[in-house]
């Protein structure tokens, strides 16, 4: 095989392994390479030797594996690129929304437990908990009006029990919250 | 005569690892001050004993110095000759090897110092914040 053939066999095979790399990239590398190589082949033949693309591309080692060494980074990861702090406002303006909704969502049921389960206190009648239509439905909450054939499962039982799921709520909200904010 | 070579292989992996430390440091030294292209960045390392890298292992790393922006690569056309790529340090470039040379530096003098040091007498253990005289190498 011609050393021009060993050549472009050889750039043909890094361009492939270079595939995750932007195209005008991987073109830079395999620009630089091959202009090194043939750079290096003259020096060979300046310095009275024999010029042998084959030595100077074992310097190189196996496509596959000089491609690697240019990918890792996308692999591993890579240093910030510019524009990443407009990014992160992005992400901490999201962070924001996220903790601010998780707040309003779990002590939302946290107190509406409570409120409920003080509420039968009151009104002892319409609220509690429900099991209807022969067990394919569960009732709970206030209601004005009972469904036909329903059974009430907890009676006053229900005000503890409401206050502390409310209670249970309200303090795993706060320790979600408090996760969120340390590392989000 | 085994024993021999299996202390010269020994070293040999000593070098390796001692070069894959410092090749960064290696190559923000060698372009200080001057642009070089592959090639003859290449050669310059491969004249010093312990700097013998491939170009399977200076180009990569060339390439992830750009992108750490230590050093900016620019293409040139010499009259005749094909293009080629020059690279040269960037001020983070230039402010990273005063960085590394002194942590070099330093680690050069404490090893000398240990191995000036042998037993039996008991060492004289340093304050690590305090700079020692003897700082140049």
């Amino acid at each position: 095989m011609s050393d021009h053939d060993l050549i472009h066999n050889y750039s043909k095979s890094l361009t492939k392994y270079l595939a995750r790399l932007e195209k005008t990239d991987a073109e830079e590398v395999i620009r630089e390479i091959e202009s090194h190589i043939y750079d290096a082949m003259e020096l060979q033949e300046q310095e009275g030797s024999q010029s042998s693309a084959q030595s100077i591309l074992d310097g190189f080692g196996e496509p596959r594996d000089l491609a690697n060494r240019y990918v890792e980074h996308i692999l591993k990861g890579t240093p910030p690129p510019k524009g990443f702090r407009a990014i992160q406002s992005v992400k901490k303006g999201m962070t924001k929304s996220l903790y601010y909704s998780m707040g309003l969502f779990g002590f939302g049921i946290g107190f509406g437990l409570i409120i409920v389960g003080l509420a039968k206190l009151f009104m002892p009648d319409m609220v509690g908990l429900w099991y209807a239509a022969e067990g394919n439905s569960v009732i709970f909450g206030i209601y004005d009006s009972a469904y036909q054939n329903s059974e009430e499962l907890l009676g006053y039982w229900f005000i503890p029990i409401a206050i502390t799921l409310g209670l249970g709520v309200a303090r795993l909200t706060k320790r979600v919250l408090g996760v969120l904010k340390t590392n989000l | 005569m085994a024993k021999q070579a299996q202390f010269k292989e020994k070293s040999d992996k000593w070098d390796v690892q001692l070069r894959k430390g410092t090749l960064e440091l290696v190559i923000l030294a060698a372009l200080k001050d001057r642009k070089l292209y592959g090639l003859e960045l290449l050669k310059l390392l491969q004249s010093f004993e312990t700097m013998k890298i491939t170009e399977g292992t200076l180009y990569p790393l060339m390439d992830r110095l750009k992108r750490e922006d230590l050093v900016s690569a620019v293409w040139h056309n010499e009259g005749e000759t094909r293009p080629r790529k020059y690279y040269q340090l960037t001020i983070q470039g230039e402010k990273k090897l005063v960085v590394l040379t002194s942590r070099w530096r330093q680690s050069v003098n404490d090893i000398a110092y240990l191995i000036q040091h042998p037993g039996p007498q008991a060492i004289q253990l340093k304050e690590t914040n305090k700079p020692r005289g003897d700082s140049n190498v």
